[in-house]
């Protein structure tokens, strides 16, 4: 089947309840309505609880919406006999790096997708070697698990998505468990598949730095999609976000503090090298 | 001496195959009321370390030091000293097994041989030391609560027993922003107005360097840095090499400094930076 | 600490024995076995267990991989030596101290005995330290399959091992932090009456539980997130294919195990 529109998710007046949940004060997801590009960077931010995963669930036809729909690749994910058609298209990558690796070593653990799709074992060979090379896990490939770093074990699972040729991959919080190497590690996979690839990524994070880098930046609250522009509008957007209970990038935070004290600063401002720029062509150096 | 080392080493497994030196000769110490931070890549043994401090692990060779004396092997003894000395592991909510969020954090003042009135009044003042509420909260079951407010009880399950010295590893993991900037609200209060010595283990600098006076830094079981923070955090490139990084609003005093701009670089907050650098205005003119 | 923790035996490699097939290993390992048994003359085991020696150095195994092996029948050997040499009679005596005698066929008979133990544990060894659990397992399962006309769903319970094995070293890890997090709240598993101390478990057997659903929890989510359904057809990446070599092994060892038993070796 061809996808011939140019949206890899589509999510049309989306709405979700947990089951047995239909009475609380809102739904886990209401009113979305959201259209992911082909090759989109995409990044989803918002406080606990306020539907982050759940949408991520939707987006992988590991729930199905209780109103409204969502398309991956052209395909409804109500439609049971294409849910593998609709996670080929579209994988996932969990937070907790020990609960996704599902094999004793690292090669089997990439090969687990294919080995679902029953591909032969020579072609499943073939991908294998060639997704960890990519990714630079050809030394790890006859590792168990347990012996490998968080960032190693994220990698593995983010091999383990790509060896099934996704045009998109869904990100939950993937480096919370990291240290700053791993993190860096992860973001820096991710960010080259999504440019030499042209692989779309939606990627929920807590930490804004990692959200700058995005195309597009969407926050989610109380399960609805409270705003959403390309990063430097929403994440220089510092009463928004504290006024949601987030963060934004540090020099955007400083760059308001610096606003009210008469400081004269472009708006928009979320990198540090940007705020950096910015303060000495105000300054004349002494 | 309060609370340190001498020469510990620790060795896992020690006559095996596998057997693993996790500490090699750390030596360090601490003030009653100091806030200190070890950090290190993972693996480089701050979890080792952290456990020797309440006597959870034994030293292969070495001393552990509490108030002057070494920690011995005598039962009695080292109850004592879990009871002055608190350890919160990473995830501790994961601990939880009691049906109330009272029973969980009477867990360890019961197990210290208190009377049940004197365990009320403690399981309260916890509950009061974190901040939350203790008239309905003490009846609900843990496992309802949001993150945050786990969290938070699983910090006041170990500060029910009163200790001097709080320990924690990994503190804000999983935890969004509005929860992170919360809890190090929390122990930056535990620290300042209750005097208790506070230890963390952390890869997230942003919040915590601004709090600590002493950061020990491990690599690969050894104590490769160990000083007051201005001292540590000037080391920029090691902790680079080491895969560490430094707070992102440092980072952006290093930039501003590097363009010229006479500008303090051991500043960790953001009021910090605000400061300092509405210091250059009309200083810099020339 | 995860890295102090092994998963079965398993010590990669690309020599031969490790790119056997697992299925041909097993049946291999169980011709041997029976070869062993067979054997009477110290010739052929000595063959063999030079055999084992080479093999041993081609996979490349740390040797002390074997040694360690050789521990848990120290005591057994060390038995059977006593009585082998105190207790048997005939040949030369070659030494007497007071009652006891030490005669020259009780020696030999001794260290026939051990030889024979030593190189049965090193063949199970070459078995267990050059294949991933994962494969013994399918290996395993491989014999079970009559079964499935029986009704057995072989290939789930051929997953639920290996799930299993994969997460052993991590819910070991976790039972053992959670242990220390409990002490550390001063908790005590170790004293008091049985009564007592089966109470002072719950504070690590109930979390464990929980974490461990929630674990299977996630576990399914990312499964079936990669595409996993239960009775679905599969593949595997290494589809056990059962090489010439394989066959060629089997037979040298089946006329090896005939001849023996024929000719009375």
């Amino acid at each position: 089947m061809v996808n011939r529109s140019e949206f890899m998710i589509e999510a049309k007046d989306l709405v979700y309840n947990y089951p047995g949940e239909e009475e609380t004060s809102f739904p886990a997801l209401s009113g979305i309505n959201l259209a992911v590009r082909r090759g989109e960077y995409l990044a989803l931010l918002g406080p606990n609880g306020s539907g982050k995963t759940t949408l991520m669930k939707l987006f992988n036809a590991l729930l199905v919406p209780s109103e409204g729909e969502v398309r991956v690749g052209g395909i409804s994910t109500a439609d049971e006999d294409k849910t593998a058609e609709v996670r080929r298209y579209c994988g996932m990558i969990f937070q907790n790096p020990d609960n996704q690796l599902v094999a004793t070593t690292v090669e089997e653990d990439i090969a687990f997708g294919l080995e679902n799709l029953a591909l032969p074992p020579a072609e499943i060979q073939k991908k294998v070697i060639a997704v960890a090379r990519m990714l630079g896990l050809e030394q790890l490939l006859q590792q168990p698990p347990h012996m490998l770093s968080g960032g190693e074990k994220q990698r593995v699972a983010i091999a383990g998505v790509l060896a099934m040729q996704p045009r998109c991959i869904l990100m939950d919080e993937p480096t919370a468990m990291l240290d700053p190497a791993g993190r860096h590690d992860v973001i820096e996979t991710v960010r080259q598949l999504n440019r030499d690839q042209d692989i779309a990524v939606v990627h929920v994070t807590h930490f804004p730095e990692e959200a700058v880098f995005a195309d597009r930046v969407i926050i989610l609250n109380q399960g609805r999609l409270v705003m959403q522009g390309r990063p430097q509008n929403v994440l220089s957007d510092i009463p928004l976000l504290y006024s949601l209970g987030l963060q934004g990038p540090a020099a955007a935070e400083l760059a308001a503090l610096l606003r009210k004290d008469g400081f004269n600063l472009p708006p928009q401002l979320i990198h540090s090298r940007e705020l950096v720029h910015s303060l000495c062509s105000l300054e004349p150096k002494s | 001496m309060f609370i340190g080392t001498e020469k510990l080493t620790h060795i896992y497994m020690p006559g095996t195959p596998f057997a693993n030196q996790a500490l090699k000769e750390v030596t360090f110490e601490l003030s009653r009321g100091e806030f200190a931070l070890v950090i290190g890549p993972s693996g480089s043994g701050k979890s080792t370390l952290i456990q020797h401090l309440n006597g959870l692990l034994r030293p292969s060779s070495g001393k552990v030091f509490f108030e002057g004396r070494a920690i011995g092997s005598d039962k009695a003894e080292l109850l004592a000293l879990r009871k002055r000395v608190g350890l919160v592991f990473q995830m501790p909510e994961e601990q939880f097994f009691s049906e109330t969020v009272y029973d969980e954090i009477a867990f360890a003042p019961r197990n210290l041989g208190f009377e049940e009135n004197i365990v009320q009044t403690m399981v309260e003042e916890a509950l009061d030391e974190v901040g939350l509420d203790t008239t309905v909260l003490p009846k609900r079951h843990p496992f309802q609560l949001s993150s945050g407010q786990k969290r938070l009880v699983a910090l006041a399950s170990v500060l029910s027993s009163k200790p001097e010295v709080f320990i924690l590893d990994e503190p804000t993991a999983g935890l969004d922003p509005s929860g992170r900037s919360n809890l190090y609200g929390l122990l930056k209060r535990l620290n300042r107005e209750n005097g208790l010595t506070v230890l963390i283990c952390t890869h997230h600098l942003d919040e915590a360097a601004a709090l600590t006076d002493t950061v020990l830094v491990l690599q690969g079981g050894r104590l490769v840095l160990k000083g007051p923070a201005e001292k540590i955090f000037s080391h920029r490139e090691q902790l680079y090499q080491l895969g560490l990084g430094l707070p992102a609003v440092t980072e952006i005093m290093y930039g501003l400094s590097e363009q010229g701009m006479k500008v303090r670089t051991n500043i960790y907050s953001l009021e910090g930076a605000r400061q300092e650098i509405n210091k250059l205005k009309g200083r810099c003119e020339k | 600490m995860s890295r102090s923790i092994t998963l079965g035996q398993y010590f990669p490699g690309q020599s031969l024995v490790h790119h056997l097939n697992p299925r041909m290993k097993l049946l291999s390992l169980l011709l041997v076995l029976a070869l062993l048994f067979s054997l009477q003359s110290y010739a052929g085991l000595v063959v063999l267990f030079f055999i084992a020696l080479i093999l041993i150095t081609t996979t490349r195994v740390p040797f002390r991989y074997f040694l360690r092996g050789l521990r848990p029948i120290l005591y057994i050997a060390l038995f059977a030596l006593i009585i082998y040499f105190f207790f048997t009679s005939g040949g030369v005596v070659l030494l007497r101290v007071g009652f006891i005698t030490v005669e020259s066929e009780g020696v030999r008979e001794g260290t026939f005995i051990i030889l024979r133990l030593v190189t049965l544990v090193f063949y199970s060894l070459l078995l267990t330290l050059t294949t991933t659990p994962l494969s013994l397992t399918y290996g395993l399962s491989y014999f079970l399959k009559p079964l499935r006309y029986i009704g057995m769903p072989t290939e789930e319970v051929a997953m639920i091992m290996a799930i299993a094995l994969r997460f052993i070293p991590t819910l070991m890890e976790e039972s053992q932090r959670l242990m220390r997090a409990q002490v550390s709240r001063g908790a005590d598993f170790e004293s008091g009456s049985i009564f007592r101390r089966a109470k002072s478990l719950v504070p690590l057997i109930v979390p464990l539980f929980v974490g461990a659903f929630r674990r299977a929890d996630e576990l399914a989510l990312a499964m079936e997130a990669r595409g996993y359904r239960i009775g679905a057809r599969r593949t595997r990446m290494y589809e056990d294919s059962i090489a010439p070599r394989d066959w060629l092994i089997l037979a040298v060892l089946l006329v090896l195990l005939i001849t023996s038993v024929y000719l009375g070796f």
